[in-house]
């Protein structure tokens, strides 16, 4: 049989009537269709990796690291979470580091020179969050523009307005609670940062496998006419997920400001385009699609544990810190190119997978 | 007259150009040094090294994709002009050389895994971006190169004649090479007609994989050539060169009336945009605005121009569905 | 003359054989009719004749020589032209350009040469007798020039072998007579020529011979079209008679008007537009491409608003403010007439699919909502329906075009809509769900749902509806009681749509 053309590959799908002769997915025993899935997969590596750092390097597996480790890996995947939230509508948003940072700036002046207690701070930083994030949303449902366009051009507002206002100065005086949070050690090993990032991801997991909201989000996401003539509210849909979007990411921030004790401008990087990789780099190994209609909260949440797990490793290895980008973009590619090839082996079995 | 007068209004380049005349009579008025030759020279040393950048993104947007490593190829390649002539004295030409090949090599790569796998024109780039990035990053360990040749340095800061600096003359080659290639050149047809159509392309016989791959060349090019630009007029290899292009990228060919689903784009809209970006800049300055102040001013003017094109595309859809 | 001959052609696609054994024999000089539902294989046919696709078995021949196509460039080269369905022109390149795309000329150093160009596409816009600049931008032409446009773009391509697929979708009767007039005209000079056509009274009235497809394989071989009639050209195809039910006209004057209009204006043309749909009443919309019914059905569902007039839900006038207000507040449905892009999500499963309208409903303490609750309401409507698929987990994309357009009558029944809007719901249907869905439609309304069918198939609307509104240019042009007998019906149809509008 020869093998398909990129157009004969897309024709296929339309062209196809019903799944004649084909296996359906659901006959597949259960204990096989796991091992397909991605999260497998995903799990799987971050085992093998975990063993090989642990056993090649001797400051790996050490307590601190593992703390280390973890504290990261909860900002990587909070991050991504953030960006997932706009995936699965199918735009993309390029200003979560942007609004991160905007966020915490917010806390740092609250905590500063307002003198608000703790709380009330955080929630005015996740306010602004929000309330950025529906800026992005208004202005993409408005005008009907692509949502790279238009958050390519709020990253841009926002880390302005930020620095101007800030006049590129950190907030350093915070209150201790904030990095005494940052350090502080369950069993030695685990940082409540992480915990946050769990329960996050159980809410969102609760969002979209139990709430109305959640699958309209994803009916929107896969096809918006049909989910608007089938009474999704589907501009209200892509606001409210601009607004988690923001909100997700000032809890990022606020890991980050938690981390280092400090609420400085230049966290995310310029513009705040540090953020992108690792906003993609989760969500995608995950599988997450670009396209929308598809979420896997679970695997967003292990593509940025094995994210952070190679990271480190790398870096025990003395895999000189600058090319930790290089490795990350590889990966990046390589992931993707993995996820396509598992998904021509599955079409070819007749029947896409979720 | 005025059929003449309504058909220069439907164009790309009337509105940035009338923009551009406005806000330098508006400014000279407030300070008469903005029309000096030091101050014009300054604005063509600046919009010449965006021009390119510009015109790099522009080819992609004409095929309907973003290339997010414009940046990452355009430093990659700067640094390694630089560091050639300084680690191992290679002359200016030859290391020019091989900066631009390194360009080219890492658009085909792009194009190729683009036109081969499938995958979004987004993921490729935004991995080929860190991948480029930190290569850069790697190579250089941070630290700028600082030995450049005098010569390169003239290149990079004189002018040939009046206010005219050395500078503009590869941007104004690039202009008309761009005009060149996608109004009278068939690869460049067929790159407006992937954009415009993929599938009507490609059942005429033009092949859909070839064109994307040429495209993701001449943006590689390009970006290696603003690079080395870049290099001549900072008179240093930094590798932070490309690190602040994206948003640039985009707003110029944007200004200049590019549809971003593809098919259309405007060479002198593009160049216009430039101009005016440069306008700007340089009139924050003047008025004592605060610098940081450029990104935001950046932002605004992509979300104005967006919705202007838009408004400009709902309304020639309207024509095509009532004709 | 060229013959053009595909033999025991074979085509599979993953999970599915597209082609099995087909032959197609084109003589020279005829116009050659390929009949067939959705999915029996004609489009794939198509894209290995014209070198989109490649046979995994089986053989092309022209003029008695095997040939192989490794592209569509292969196929124009040996003179085999195609028109498809959609359109496929690049929109803001000019009519001249689009025309000679393949052929632009010019080198590295020489630019191409556009006054060459356009006076060589003027010669072929003349051949088609087509007043058209060759400098105007496609962008600015209407569907039935653009169609035109590709037919004068596979002639310059010397094409002795041109395939039409559905040509006359698109265009008016007027237009359409024009076409077959130049079809002729190119087969009196030899080319051989394909016409894929869903509506059997043209291709009677065209094709010289003809080919059936069923399932994948030849229902009959390549024949003179001499001596068929449309019930044979029906049995062929479906493999049985055609059944026209025969339902009694009812009369539904007395009962409850559910959707009224009246003197309604909208932002997208319409104007005066008086309509009434009762309960247990199914009223047909007919008219002919371009008439502005789907457009109208999209203002009464509030995507776009009225500016002048009003609507009336169940006697109550109602400011329909969105979508979602029409349907959860109001109680409309809409098939729309775009199953794979406006109907269904085809990459979500059955379950997601026919439960889309009523999670909000379902969700129970906390707005929490679990599958089993959707799966119970959701089951007996896709059991009633007869839905064929493994299971409410199955992926909609991999079913039938039937079974697909069972769930997206699936969704409304579960949402209990008391309107419900169908627009073209037999497109690309087969026969048999067609029947099936024009009985459901009809004990729908038995049950008291008001319907409204949009259609331009006039058989369908004759058997379905009740009373027949006609539209033309965003006008109601008049109404009809429905006697269900076709000849009568018909022309009362056609003398309204060809009426002068009363000034």
């Amino acid at each position: 049989m020869n093998a398909p053309t990129p157009i004969e590959s897309s024709q296929a799908a339309s062209d196809a009537k019903g799944a004649r002769g084909a296996i359906a997915w659901t006959e597949i025993r259960a204990p096989a269709r796991l091992v397909l899935t991605n999260e497998f997969g995903l799990i799987l590596l971050i085992a093998i990796f975990g063993a090989i750092f642990a056993l090649g390097t001797p400051g790996f597996g050490s307590q601190f690291n593992l703390f280390t480790l973890g504290r990261t890996t909860a900002i990587d995947i909070m991050i991504g979470f953030s960006m997932m939230v706009v995936i699965v509508t199918g735009g993309l948003n390029l200003s979560v580091g942007a609004i991160g940072v905007c966020a915490a700036m917010a806390m740092g002046w609250l905590l500063e020179r307002v003198g608000l207690p703790v709380p009330l701070s955080i929630a005015g930083a996740l306010a602004l969050g929000g309330a950025l994030g529906a800026v992005n949303g208004a202005l993409i449902v408005r005008s009907g523009l692509h949502s790279f366009i238009i958050t390519l051009a709020t990253m841009s507002v926002f880390f302005g307005v930020m620095v101007f206002i800030s006049r590129a100065q950190a907030f350093r005086n915070l209150p201790p609670e904030i990095s005494a949070f940052g350090r502080m050690r369950i069993e030695g090993y685990v940082s409540p940062l992480l915990i946050v990032s769990i329960v996050v991801g159980l809410g969102l997991m609760a969002l979209y496998r139990l709430t109305p909201l959640g699958r309209d989000m994803l009916a929107a996401g896969a096809k918006v006419a049909a989910a608007e003539l089938s009474g999704v509210r589907v501009g209200r849909i892509f606001v409210i997920c601009h607004i988690l979007s923001g909100i997700l990411a000032g809890i990022a921030a606020i890991m980050v400001v938690a981390r280092t004790g400090a609420a400085i401008p230049s966290m995310a990087g310029d513009l705040g385009q540090d953020w992108l990789l690792p906003a993609f780099l989760g969500p995608v190994l995950g599988g997450t699609a670009l396209a929308g209609g598809r979420v896997s909260v679970l695997g967003a949440f292990l593509g940025s544990v094995l994210v952070s797990e190679l990271t480190n490793g790398l870096l025990q290895y003395r895999i000189g810190e600058f090319w930790v980008q290089t490795w990350l973009g590889l990966l990046l590619l390589l992931a993707v190119l993995m996820d396509l090839a598992r998904r021509s082996l599955l079409a070819r079995m007749g029947s896409l997978t979720r | 007259m005025t059929a003449a007068l309504s058909r220069f209004l439907r164009t790309d380049w009337f509105g940035p150009l009338a923009i551009i005349v406005a806000a330098s009579i508006g400014i000279s008025v407030f300070d008469p040094s903005f029309l000096s030759p030091f101050n014009i020279q300054i604005l063509l040393l600046a919009a010449s090294v965006n021009c390119v950048i510009a015109m790099s993104q522009m080819v992609i947007i004409a095929i309907g994709q973003m290339n997010l490593a414009i940046g990452a190829i355009g430093g990659l390649s700067a640094i390694c002009f630089a560091g050639l002539m300084q680690v191992w004295g290679f002359p200016p030409v030859l290391a020019a050389a091989a900066g631009l090949a390194i360009g080219v090599a890492a658009g085909l790569i792009n194009g190729y895994l683009i036109a081969r796998t499938g995958i979004s024109a987004f993921i490729i780039t935004l991995a080929s971006l860190s991948i480029f990035k930190g290569a850069d990053l790697g190579i250089t360990r941070a630290q700028p190169f600082y030995g450049i040749p005098a010569s390169v340095k003239a290149f990079g800061n004189t002018t040939i004649i009046g206010a005219v600096p050395w500078l503009a003359l590869p941007a104004a080659l690039v202009v008309a090479g761009m005009w060149y290639l996608l109004y009278r050149q068939r690869i460049g047809r067929y790159i407006l007609a992937v954009g415009g159509n993929a599938n009507a392309a490609e059942l005429s016989g033009v092949s859909i994989a070839r064109t994307v791959i040429s495209a993701h060349a001449i943006s590689g090019f390009l970006a290696a050539l603003a690079g080395i630009m870049l290099v001549a007029r900072l008179q240093l290899g930094q590798p932070s060169i490309g690190d602040d292009w994206l948003i640039l990228s985009f707003a110029a060919p944007v200004i200049g009336g590019a549809a971003l689903s593809g098919g259309h784009v405007s060479v002198f809209g593009t160049l216009f945009g430039v101009v005016i970006v440069a306008i700007i800049t340089q009139a924050l300055v003047i008025f004592r605005i605060d610098p940081y102040f450029v990104e935001v001013v950046l932002g605004l003017l992509i979300l104005w121009a967006v919705g202007v094109n838009r408004l400009r595309e709902v309304k020639f859809q309207n024509l095509a569905s009532t004709a | 003359m060229l013959s053009l001959e595909a033999r025991g052609i074979q085509k599979a696609f993953p999970g599915v054989l597209a082609l099995q054994d087909v032959t197609l024999t084109m003589r020279g000089g005829s116009i050659h009719a390929l009949l067939g539902e959705n999915g029996a294989g004609k489009s794939t046919l198509i894209k290995i004749i014209t070198g989109v696709y490649r046979p995994d078995d089986g053989e092309l021949r022209l003029n008695g020589e095997a040939v192989r196509f490794e592209g569509p460039r292969d196929a124009i080269a040996a003179g085999v032209g195609v028109v498809h369905q959609e359109r496929n022109l690049i929109p803001r390149f000019s009519v001249g350009e689009n025309i000679l795309l393949e052929r632009l000329g010019g080198g590295l150093l020489r630019p191409i040469d556009y006054d060459a160009i356009h006076a060589e596409a003027r010669r072929w816009l003349e051949v088609l007798e087509l007043d058209l600049d060759p400098r105007t931008p496609v962008s600015q032409l209407n569907v039935a020039k653009v169609q035109l446009v590709e037919i004068a773009k596979a002639l310059s391509l010397r094409s002795r072998v041109l395939l039409l697929d559905e040509p006359t979708a698109s265009l008016t009767p007027q237009e359409a007579e024009v076409l077959f007039r130049l079809l002729r005209k190119l087969r009196d000079e030899g080319a051989s020529l394909l016409f894929v056509s869903h509506k059997l009274e043209e291709v009677q009235q065209i094709c010289d011979e003809v080919t059936v497809l069923r399932d994948g394989r030849n229902a009959c071989p390549s024949r003179p079209m001499a001596g068929l009639g449309r019930q044979d050209l029906v049995r062929l195809m479906i493999g049985r008679n055609e059944q026209i039910p025969d339902w009694a006209p009812s009369d539904h004057s007395h009962a409850e008007t559910m959707l009224a209009l009246k003197n309604v204006s909208t932002v997208l043309g319409h104007a005066k537009i008086d309509l009434t749909v009762r309960q247990g009443e199914i009223v047909g919309l007919y008219g002919l491409v371009g008439a502005g019914r789907t457009e109208l059905a999209k203002c009464i569902l509030g995507l776009y608003p009225l500016t002048v007039g009003e609507i009336e839900i169940a006697g109550r006038p109602e400011r329909i403010a969105s979508v979602a207000d029409a349907i959860h507040r109001c109680g409309i449905g809409y098939i729309s007439e775009d199953r794979k892009q406006e109907g269904l999500i085809l990459a979500h499963t059955v379950l997601e699919n026919a439960g889309i309208t009523v999670w909000r409903k379902l969700a129970g303490r906390f707005g929490l909502l679990r599958d089993e609750a959707v799966r119970a309401h959701v089951s007996p409507v896709i059991a009633q329906l007869e839905v064929r698929t493994p299971s409410l987990a199955q992926i909609v994309g991999n079913l039938s075009g039937g079974n697909q357009q069972k769930i997206s009558v699936a969704k409304w029944l579960a949402a209990g809509v008391r309107i419900l809007i169908v627009d073209e719901p037999s497109v690309g249907i087969d026969i048999k769900t067609k029947a099936y869905i024009h009985e459901l439609l009809r004990h729908l309304a038995d049950q008291g749902t008001a319907i409204l069918l949009i259609t331009s198939d006039m058989p369908e609307m004759i058997t379905v509806a009740d009373r027949i509104v006609v539209m033309d240019d965003y006008r109601i042009k008049g109404e009809l009681e429905n006697s269900r007998r076709y000849s009568e019906m018909s022309e009362g149809i056609m003398a309204l749509i060809h009426a002068r509008d009363a000034a």
